[in-house]
């Protein structure tokens, strides 16, 4: 079987972070594998400019990226789809096919996943138009495509500002921000745009049930406080109700000698330096 | 006007199958369905059970159709290669009124011909499921009770029909129906087609598109559930569970699906709108839930939905109105209201389990109508869409060096690869919800969080006849 000394999975912020302190340390063979056809990961979808000296997520990317070591193998478009107790993986790509290998060190750095719209038990029918916030995030700056509007968004952490602002700033317009905590969540930088833009913040509330056939027509905001209901026509509801560490690939071998996680499938980060500093500690950590 | 031998109207899994049954007779026929794709109605949302054949009365086509059915279940999925998993069922009662109701039906089992029937005790069904709530009085256990997936069912039978010779016709919604001399003309919102025999499986518009033609004499009157689905890694149970309350119509019915995941269901209650899903009934099912499975993780919860299940009630006319008798239908309801007309108004439980037999019987009739010779070239064999996870590896790798899109992972959870959804595209899928009836993409925790830009683009290249 082939084998590598450090296997790294995921090239977002923390993968590549990492990749560059193991190649300083370890002098064995070290594989990167993403699964997308570049390094970033969820920066790669981030136009604002958060990151660093107020860096967007790509210019972010170019920054981790430069002057990569070039004794790191960066395989693009590969998936891990297992990871196994005897220290093996198996990888699939339609560059590389399908290969198992063997490995000495395994980090993960598989990110994390958004809250999905199918766990809040929100009542009503399953219309087209309900995206997940990423996705919009996803479909506005690398796509240059607008959700349908009003848009109505669930969840007002920075995300959902973020989110708020860039549709507003592309024309789009935001039905309500709509956030079940008595206060907005974000930073203070990301709340600039609901004054800006005048955009409705709904606090002490939540979207309690979802109304249109095929596609959406609008949603029942429910008062958390009085319990009251009232209908808000849109034509789009983005979920942005937070995220969850992405570890399915090493459940039950959490605690393994031989693995390491770090960013946010280790815990979620709020801030892009964290997230880096703890993937060039589990890199440092593979001295061979 | 182009005449066929028989039309079926309705694409869920009963009219696929119909159709797919009248192609072993030498019949043209043409199968209409309203929406843009197949197997969308009630075959997207119920509880994807298949009945061993213990629940219904003695002597009834329902009981007969059910244990033969039940039998033939394995035959039929490796013909249609459509996973199927026959886990086996328990019933169980935590008191005498279930104790007393667990009796009857296993009396009842017994003389429909379910003969590996067992009544065991609390403490053996403990040991089968060890994460049930402590106290079980008795359980009935049915080996032969199982589960599938009832879209990728239809789906696979319409794709069967058609390799076979019937006709499909999608956004095709019947407008009207007439009679020319004992021609049966059907008409959609674009096309008019002239047949000798109608199979009316327009599930929950069936009475609407009978009622075209004759006077009311079964009618629908919905029932709304709420359904709700645990990812595949909660520790679920491993057989197919029904809990019989204390307190009749009260219990939870937990399917440890063919794809891993724990579905809780139906939270039975009036129908509000169809297809909505209320929050009233999901509570209800997790506190149902925890109190059956104690251990179960309720935050594993990835999906919810509602469905429509079809309650049928005789009509008849009173002081010029036509009312509801109120009267029990007790069996499958099948209608003939004229000869040639034959109509399937309001099929529940067991409906799915009796799909293909159901299909059989009514092209039977059809092909006895029509005198109708069998189809000698009938192939009852289907291919399904190559699916790389199920593969040992050497057959996997072999699959992807033969096809690279078969390599690439789009649904990281199910681990559906870009050549599944492309194919699917191909057989028919218009929508991403098309794409995840067939290939399982989307389903999973993340509920196509990262698959479905993805897929919205495959489908926009192949719009434009690029895939």
């Amino acid at each position: 079987m082939e084998s590598c000394d450090v296997l790294i999975v995921g090239g977002g912020a923390a993968g590549i972070a990492a990749a560059r302190a193991a190649a300083e340390h370890c002098w064995g063979r070290i594989l990167l594998a993403e699964r997308g056809e570049a390094p970033g990961g969820v920066l790669l979808q981030c136009a604002h400019r958060g990151f660093g000296p107020g860096l967007t997520g790509p210019e972010m990317v170019d920054e981790l990226m430069k002057d990569f070591p070039r004794r790191v193998e960066l395989w693009y478009n590969t998936t891990v789809l297992r990871i196994t107790e005897e220290k093996t993986a198996l990888l699939s790509g339609r560059g590389i096919g399908l290969r198992q290998l063997a490995f000495q060190r395994l980090i993960l750095a598989t990110g994390c996943r958004e809250r999905a719209f199918g766990s809040l038990g929100i009542g009503g029918t399953r219309p087209r138009g309900i995206y997940t916030a990423g996705q919009a995030q996803a479909l506005l700056n690398q796509k240059g495509r607008l959700p349908e509007g009003p848009v109505a968004i669930l969840g007002s952490g920075d995300l959902g500002l973020i989110l708020a602002g860039q549709l507003s700033e592309a024309g789009c317009s935001i039905a309500a921000l709509v956030e079940q905590k008595a206060q907005c969540g974000g930073m203070a930088r990301n709340r600039r745009c609901l004054e800006q833009y005048r955009i409705p913040l709904l606090c002490s509330a939540t979207v309690s049930r979802v109304c249109g056939g095929a596609a959406l027509e609008g949603v029942m905001i429910k008062d958390l406080d009085t319990g009251a209901e009232r209908y808000l026509p849109c034509k789009s509801l983005l979920i942005a109700v937070g995220y969850e560490p992405e570890r399915e690939l090493v459940r039950g071998l959490e605690g393994a000698e031989w693995l390491q996680l770090c960013g946010n499938c280790r815990e979620i980060h709020p801030m892009i330096e964290s997230v880096i500093t703890e993937g060039k500690t589990a890199g440092y950590d593979c001295v061979t | 006007m182009k005449h066929y031998d028989a039309v079926v109207i309705g694409a869920g899994v009963l009219g696929c199958f119909a159709a797919r049954s009248l192609c072993r007779w030498k019949l043209s026929t043409l199968l209409l369905e309203g929406a843009g794709d197949v197997c969308t109605g009630i075959t997207r949302a119920n509880t994807a059970i298949i009945y061993p054949g213990y629940d219904n009365r003695p002597g009834s086509r329902k009981a007969r159709m059910t244990v033969r059915a039940n039998a033939a279940f394995p035959r039929l999925c490796e013909e249609l290669e459509v996973p199927y998993k026959r886990c086996g069922s328990l019933m169980l009662s935590y008191g005498p009124a279930g104790d007393r109701v667990l009796g009857q039906k296993l009396a009842q089992g017994r003389e429909n011909g379910v003969s590996d029937l067992q009544l065991i005790s609390g403490q053996q069904a403990e040991e089968l499921e060890p994460g049930l709530k402590k106290g079980i009085s008795s359980a009935l256990y049915a080996p032969g009770t199982g589960t599938v997936n009832p879209w990728q069912l239809g789906i696979a039978a319409c794709e069967n029909a058609v390799k076979n010779g019937c006709e499909l016709r999608l956004n095709s919604p019947v407008t009207a129906i007439g009679r020319q001399g004992k021609d049966y003309i059907v008409e959609t919102a674009g096309e008019c087609f002239s047949c000798a025999v109608v199979i009316n499986c327009a599930g929950l518009s069936a009475d609407k598109v009978q009622e075209l033609l004759f006077p009311p004499r079964i009618r629908i009157f919905p029932d709304g559930a709420d359904y709700l689905v645990l990812d595949k890694n909660v520790p679920a149970p491993r057989h197919i569970l029904f809990h019989e309350t204390e307190e009749k119509g009260k219990g939870l019915t937990a399917v440890p699906t063919v794809e891993g995941s724990l579905l809780l269901g139906p939270s039975r209650r009036p129908l509000t709108e169809p297809y909505a899903v209320e929050q009233k009934g999901i509570e209800e099912l997790k506190a149902q839930a925890a109190k059956l499975l104690p251990g179960l993780n309720m935050d594993m919860m990835i999906r919810s939905f509602g469905a429509v299940r079809p309650k049928p009630q005789m009509m008849e006319l009173r002081a010029g109105e036509y009312v509801p008798t109120g009267r029990d239908l007790g069996d499958f309801p099948m209608d003939r209201p004229e000869p040639g007309f034959f109509s399937l108004i309001g099929v529940k439980t067991p409906g799915l389990t009796c799909a293909e037999e159901l299909g059989q019987y009514l092209a039977a009739q059809a092909a006895e109508y029509l005198d109708a010779e069998p189809n000698p070239d009938f192939d009852p064999r289907r291919a399904a869409i190559p699916r790389p996870a199920a593969l040992p590896f050497a057959e996997r790798k072999a699959l992807v060096e033969a096809e690279p899109n078969y390599g690439e992972v789009l649904c990281l959870c199910e681990d559906v690869s870009r050549g599944e959804i492309m194919e699917a595209i191909r057989r028919g899928a218009v929508d991403v919800e098309g794409v995840k009836r067939r290939t399982g993409a989307g389903l999973g925790r993340c509920q196509g969080g990262r698959c479905r830009l993805l897929i919205e683009a495959l489908l926009e290249e192949y719009r434009h006849g690029k895939l």
